[in-house]
């Protein structure tokens, strides 16, 4: 079956992350393929390529790139919530005049169309938050 | 009561969270009103904290923090004409119905899981 | 009209708004898993929920396993999943809803 996933948790705010990503990982280790995973609302902290936890805690931004670089899952982020959270891709960091970026491939800022086109064509649609 | 007869079709946004406390109301809102413009049919629902929004007579918030009014407002534009509150919250709440937006359907308690089971697409705010 | 049983996961404790709003939410036929905080449940036994859907209910047991609760859980004779049944819940229900 295809899956879709919501993610609305931010990492080391709430354990939802956590639990996504222990999700994903297992319906595709049950045969299934997971479509998309789209972050929105404090999850789009998710995709900050900037996070420095602790050496002994799991690097949820590292998770989430090696999920899809072993499963070729796509990480779509909401753009506006990501822009008025502080999370900028380079074209988005240059169009605002700001000096840094911290969004970056795989994670794709993205309309909330594409949450909607998931949910649409996923057999399963699962929300974490 | 009035379960939408084409509830199948239609993407149920259940919103649960009240203005001026977190974000989620706006985002979720935000979810319902781009599911509305890209063609969807989409029914509101007004859960708890949730119904907060609809009050008629809220105003802007403290300084900086923008006003839900206008969005409810604006639900119509978009033909989200239904909009939902459990009769259960409004006791719970103490809210009588004029105090609300115009145009709101009650549920009663017992439709409330058909109301969830009536719906293919579901995103919970 | 065609109607989909729903399979309801809660990430909040047993006394909160979101478990309060899930219960008047859960239908016939539904099932409901607790995950996260809310794996808390297995501390009481006689929350309505219990009580109300027997044998429709499950804890997931790794939430359980690292707050502490694994061995509660099995004493007060509450069934849990770990997740792989999470999985295999989503597989058998097409809809679900999470409440936060």
């Amino acid at each position: 079956m295809q899956y879709g996933l919501l993610v609305m948790g931010a990492p080391y705010s709430s354990v939802s992350p956590h639990s996504a990503l222990r999700f994903a990982h297992t319906i595709i280790a049950r045969g299934h393929s997971l479509s998309g995973v789209f972050f929105y609302h404090d999850g789009v902290h998710n995709a900050s390529s900037l996070m420095v936890p602790p050496q002994d805690e799991l690097n949820l931004y590292h998770a989430w790139v090696a999920l899809h670089q072993q499963h070729d899952v796509p990480l779509d982020v909401c753009i506006a919530a990501a822009l008025r959270r502080g999370l900028l891709s380079e074209a988005e960091a240059q169009r605002h005049g700001k000096q840094a970026f911290n969004v970056a491939p795989p994670f794709e800022l993205t309309g909330l169309g594409q949450l909607h086109e998931l949910q649409q064509r996923s057999d399963r649609f699962i929300t974490f938050s | 009561m009035g379960v939408p007869m084409s509830a199948s079709d239609a993407l149920l946004v259940v919103i649960r969270h009240a203005p001026h406390s977190s974000n989620v109301l706006r985002e979720g809102l935000d979810a319902a009103l781009v599911a509305a413009a890209f063609g969807k049919p989409v029914h509101l629902l007004f859960m708890g904290q949730g119904v907060m929004a609809l009050l008629k007579e809220q105003g802007s918030g403290a300084p900086g923090q923008k006003a839900t009014l206008p969005t409810i407002d604006m639900l119509e534009m978009y033909d989200i004409d239904k909009l939902m509150v459990p009769e259960e919250t409004l006791q719970a709440m103490h809210i009588s119905p004029d105090q609300l937006v115009e145009g709101i359907t009650l549920v009663a308690s017992e439709d409330l899981p058909s109301l969830f089971q009536q719906h293919a697409q579901i995103l919970n705010f | 009209m065609n109607t989909t049983a729903i399979l309801h996961i809660l990430t909040k404790a047993p006394r909160s708004s979101a478990a309060d709003q899930m219960q008047q939410a859960i239908g016939e036929q539904d099932s409901v898993l607790l995950i996260e905080e809310a794996v808390s449940a297995a501390l009481e036994p006689d929350w309505a929920v219990w009580q109300q859907y027997p044998s429709r209910i499950f804890l997931l047991s790794e939430d359980l396993a690292a707050r502490g609760l694994a061995r509660i859980a099995a004493e007060n004779d509450l069934p849990a999943v770990g997740m792989d049944g999470f999985v295999a819940l989503t597989e058998q229900f097409e809809q679900s809803v999470t409440w936060y």
